[in-house]
């Protein structure tokens, strides 16, 4: 884990350190990922990564946080996301607390006010008070903004959200600022945060949005990388074991599924087959986990039928 | 240097790529962040501030390799190179030699090269690394063995470059003769040799071919032996020239010359396109298709409706002193558009139905819900076909089992009345597909009405040009009184317009 201060400098200082620093946080990583953090941190600049489910995007993330010892904070997005939700809301209710409150003690501001004009000015004194930021409840976006020593910023799943949330993150991501119209601009305290946007790509992201960040795809990891990945996740499970079921996950993707395993599946399958025991793979063992890895019916059904050759050619 | 990488992002755009004015500044940042020693690090950091999706980052991979085609900083990979390239020159050094060594007589003596050595510092630095061979150095066999010795110095500016041994400064001269004339503007492939004669021209080689031929005529062995040498250089450099001219080829001609191909794709009636331009037609439909998708996603919600967003209304009704005045809803989408497409597939019309259906379902994300009828007598739905197989896949299938057999409309309404009229609700759109020639048999233009009353909207597309539409056999007459709309449709340009209007109005 994470030393008290890790020492931003070194870590940041080339892309190979980054790449081994990742390592030590157990994620393994390839030149191109370790690049992007690399040059998002230097150019200051969000990454937006695109790739399957289950490759490590939001892991990234995380990880990241971790290796600079920086808050996370997290914007899941979906459907009907809104600036109150993403950015700030009025707490409306104190608002309208503290008008009755102002209500009750009216006579004793406006005592002694001669006229309406001097009344009307008097409660101007007030000012926006209620427009201030003691009634402003920050949201995930502003909180970043806030952060005192800088954080990492996760807008995870960018995709689900609608078209009109992507225009409102464009201010935020090229200019580390947002706009409330009724207080004005807000700036990054700071350090502005290291922003990751995920995207499963259920839908093209704007040209605008794309613009404005890192582009990186991460596509499934080559078998090499993938067991020391095993390795580093379940460190437990023997070499050969982990190199057959790599091999065996690898054969899957190559096959025709409604969804490929991931990265994510085959952890969870190696921890599997650590609780069972297991040494090597057997047929009739890998049809009992199946369902670990594959999510649909239909998948099982097809694999099935393969299963024998895909496991005695895992074995080889 | 930062020519360099602007040249690269024409090259990158030329191929498709968009490459916006802000991301070629990012990507300058990140080169001077990265640097250009270490090329897999400075490809890492450029595919990330370029290429935005994953086929523009494939796009790139060949883009960077063509462009950056430097393997060899320290020029470690000669050999090779060099030895291929001394075999072929020394087959047709002879013939070459007579033609261009009597015309290099009265050519006026190069210009730039003076001026060229001023500018190859800044330069220096990555076309240096473009650099790949050296001159062979083993004598030619089928030339008068000189044997090894002393050469008599070389006299004329390409000569002494020649015989410099520097791959760096060879390259970047050829370099710049390319820009001085234009290679970047080369347009077909044709033109390659044309490029390659100029590029050497600029560099100077009338110069060198003179002196070459003074050389040969001399009776002194040293100047001899220069000549010989000269001469093998002279080959080579031609094939270090024609590779050059031919990436650049690659990197700016061959995208435009797609492109114009494309842009006369989009006119040309698709009932004339061949065969072999199938497949780039395909990519032309897929490409409209995907812009029509990403103008009109962007509309698909309506706001007053659906439930009362609470929070939201109080909130915006605190300036009228709470009092519930401004209502504001949770958005709630609509129905997206069903689509009923009936395609006659027969003979003269099949390739239209192909292209149409195309379209069709490569709108995937914005009209989930296309339903496909193919007939040429009897009316079957292929929409699980379409489901199930790719789109090329199910038209070749649908083609295959539906087409051939004499069009029969009257039938193929009759089937479908049978089918799926019960399914026609006003939200739906039928398009139909057919030049309307019905073998002079019942036109049933009574099921036409039917479906006519039922949907929302029904559009006849004719591929025949508007004047034959009532000649013959044709009953459009009769089929336009029940369509909403009819419409010539013969090209892409033609179907882009119309499922572009279609969008426009179902939603």
């Amino acid at each position: 884990m994470a030393d008290a201060a890790p020492d931003l400098q070194k870590i940041t200082e080339s892309v190979e350190n980054l790449k081994t620093e990742l390592e030590a946080h157990r994620y393994i990583c390839s030149d191109q990922i370790a690049t992007a953090v690399y040059l998002a941190y230097h150019l200051r600049k969000p990454i937006l990564i695109e790739g399957p489910p289950g490759v490590g995007k939001t892991e990234l993330a995380k990880t990241t946080a971790d290796m600079f010892a920086l808050p996370l904070i997290r914007l899941q997005c979906y459907e009907g996301l809104d600036e109150a939700k993403a950015i700030y809301e009025w707490k409306y209710g104190k608002q309208l607390l503290y008008t009755q409150v102002l209500k009750e003690t009216l006579d004793e501001v406006l005592q002694g006010a001669k006229g309406f004009a001097e009344s009307v000015s008097r409660l101007h004194e007030f000012g926006d008070i209620f427009f201030s930021e003691e009634f402003l409840e920050p949201r995930p976006l502003m909180k970043a903004l806030q952060a005192e020593a800088g954080c990492i910023l996760l807008i995870d799943e960018v995709d689900k959200s609608d078209h009109e949330f992507e225009s409102l993150l464009l201010e935020m991501l090229s200019d580390y600022q947002l706009s409330i119209p009724e207080i004005g601009t807000l700036k990054a305290v700071n350090e502005p945060p290291l922003v990751f946007l995920t995207s499963n790509n259920t839908r093209e992201i704007s040209d605008a949005l794309k613009r404005r960040c890192l582009h990186l795809y991460i596509p499934f990891p080559d078998l090499e990388l993938e067991q020391r990945i095993i390795h580093a996740r379940v460190p437990e499970i023997p070499p050969e074991l982990r190199r057959q079921l790599v091999k065996f996950i690898h054969e899957l993707r190559g096959l025709d599924l409604k969804k490929v395993p991931a990265i994510s599946e085959t952890i969870d399958w190696a921890r599997t087959l650590l609780l069972l025991h297991t040494e090597t793979l057997e047929p009739q063992l890998v049809r009992d986990t199946l369902n670990v890895i594959l999510k649909f019916q239909e998948d099982i059904e097809n694999v099935n039928s393969e299963l024998t050759t895909l496991t005695s050619q895992a074995l080889k | 240097m930062e020519r360099t990488l602007t040249n690269f992002i024409h090259a990158l755009r030329s191929s498709d790529v968009r490459v916006s004015t802000a991301e070629t500044l990012d990507a300058f940042n990140a080169v001077e962040l990265v640097g250009y020693e270490d090329r897999g690090a400075l490809k890492r950091s450029l595919a990330l501030v370029l290429p935005k999706t994953a086929d523009e980052k494939e796009t790139f991979d060949l883009c960077f390799d063509q462009f950056f085609k430097f393997t060899d900083i320290r020029g470690d990979r000669d050999g090779g190179d060099a030895e291929e390239a001394a075999n072929e020159s020394s087959e047709d050094a002879a013939d070459g030699q007579d033609g261009e060594g009597g015309a290099g007589g009265d050519n006026p003596p190069t210009r730039g090269t003076a001026d060229a050595t001023g500018k190859r510092k800044s330069k220096s630095k990555s076309k240096g690394k473009k650099a790949q061979t050296t001159a062979p150095e083993d004598a030619d066999p089928e030339e008068e063995d000189l044997g090894p010795g002393k050469m008599s110095k070389p006299s004329s500016e390409l000569a002494k470059l020649l015989m410099n041994d520097s791959k760096v400064e060879l390259s970047i001269a050829t370099a710049q003769a390319g820009e001085a004339v234009g290679v970047r503007d080369i347009q077909v492939f044709t033109q390659k040799g044309l490029y390659t004669r100029r590029i050497m021209e600029q560099m100077g080689l009338a110069d060198l071919n003179r002196e070459i031929s003074d050389l040969r005529g001399s009776r002194r062995i040293p100047q001899r032996r220069l000549g010989q040498n000269l001469r093998q250089r002279r080959e080579w450099l031609r094939e270090q020239v024609r590779d050059y001219v031919e990436r650049q080829f690659l990197l700016h001609a061959d995208a435009d010359g797609r492109r114009l191909r494309e842009e006369l794709l989009r006119k040309v009636k698709l009932s004339n396109v061949e065969q072999r331009n199938f497949r780039l037609i395909q990519d032309v439909v897929f490409k409209m298709a995907k812009r029509l998708a990403a103008l009109h996603s962007r509309r698909k919600k309506v706001f007053k409706r659906g439930q009362l967003n609470l929070p939201r209304t109080l909130r915006h009704n605190m300036s009228y002193d709470g009092a519930i005045f401004d209502l504001h809803w949770k958005s709630v989408k609509i129905d997206r558009p069903k689509v009923f497409a009936i395609c006659d597939v027969s003979g003269s019309v099949a390739n239209y139905a192909r292209f149409m259906l195309m379209f069709l379902y490569s709108l995937e994300e914005v009209m989930p819900k296309v339903r496909s009828f193919a007939f040429s007598s009897d009316l079957a739905e292929v929409t699980e076909l379409f489901e199930r197989n790719k789109i090329e896949d199910a038209i070749a299938k649908t083609l295959r089992d539906y087409a051939g057999g004499s069009t029969d409309y009257g039938q193929a309404f009759v089937d479908f009345k049978k089918h799926c009229l019960d399914d026609v609700d006003n939200r739906t759109t039928i398009i139909i597909l057919g030049d309307a020639r019905n073998n002079y048999g019942d036109p049933r233009t009574d099921i036409l009405k039917e479906m006519y009353d039922r949907c929302k909207r029904l559009i006849w597309l004719n591929p025949e040009p508007r004047n034959s539409w009532y000649v013959g056999d044709a009953e459009m007459r009769k089929y336009t009184a029940y369509s909403h709309q009819v419409e010539e449709c013969n090209s892409l340009m033609h179907l882009e317009r119309i499922v572009g209007n279609l969008l426009k109005t179902v939603q």
